[in-house]
């Protein structure tokens, strides 16, 4: 099947979307949903907003599934992230993969978990619950403070 | 050749956001196009701050040579997920 990539506005049907990639040559379905966190750096969060560049993380994620799909045996993929503004607890990232075993279902899922966050054109933004200003998040590790002075992380943390 | 500049997210906030026509010279590269939107809003050349390139919906390395009509994007390092 082609695969279901997606840049969505509103809340996704996980459960619908996992339905969708599964067929009945498939034994394993791994799935993997990103959510909103309460804390980031010893601060509370209340909300988050994603930013994106629609048509182009539309286009990597077409990318991404082609990629995938000729690495892994796989038989259905779903990737799917939110943007706007999404509560804690909320879902901003789901993938889904099916596959004929474990396997490559789960080697599948973690790749492209670990691709969209390295690739795909999204930016999300802190919204505190202490009060203070926002702050954007730069770069995928999640390591760096939100202030423009502050910029992307140097190195790759490995204990993410 | 002109081509389209789009700015996304903190880069997006210091330029306004509004997508922008940038008159280069034939055989420009993409850091080049990044140069000159940074000689309009400097502010995007704070320390450490390294905004990323795309080129017709595709990541770019600055090297990239435009031709007339491209679409450029400016972002910061991407935090999706």
């Amino acid at each position: 099947m082609e695969p279901i990539c997606l840049i969505v506005k509103d809340a996704m049907d996980t459960a619908a979307l996992t339905r969708q990639v599964a067929g009945d040559r498939d034994g394993a379905v791994a799935t993997f949903a990103g959510t909103v966190r309460n804390h980031h750096r010893q601060r509370p969060v209340d909300h988050l907003e994603y930013h994106a560049y629609p048509e182009m993380a539309q286009a990597e994620l077409q990318r991404l599934a082609h990629h995938l799909a000729d690495r892994y045996e796989v038989n259905g993929m779903a990737l799917v992230h939110r943007t706007g503004r999404l509560a804690v607890g909320e879902v901003s990232v789901f993938i889904a993969v099916a596959a004929p075993h474990r396997q490559p279902a789960l080697a599948c899922c973690a790749a492209a978990i670990e691709v969209i966050k390295q690739r795909l054109p999204v930016w999300k933004k802190e919204f505190f619950a202490d009060g203070g200003e926002p702050e954007w998040v730069y770069g995928p590790d999640e390591i760096c403070a939100g202030k423009p002075g502050a910029g992307p992380a140097q190195g790759r943390s490995t204990n993410a | 050749m002109k081509v389209k500049v789009l700015y996304f997210a903190r880069v997006a906030e210091i330029t306004g956001g509004q997508d922008q026509e940038l008159e280069l010279t034939p055989g420009a590269t993409a850091g080049e196009a990044l140069a000159e939107v940074v000689r309009r809003y400097p502010a995007l050349a704070g320390p450490g701050f390294s905004p990323l390139l795309a080129v017709n919906r595709e990541h770019a390395e600055a090297s990239r040579i435009l031709t007339d009509g491209d679409e450029v994007a400016i972002f910061p390092p991407v935090s999706g997920g």
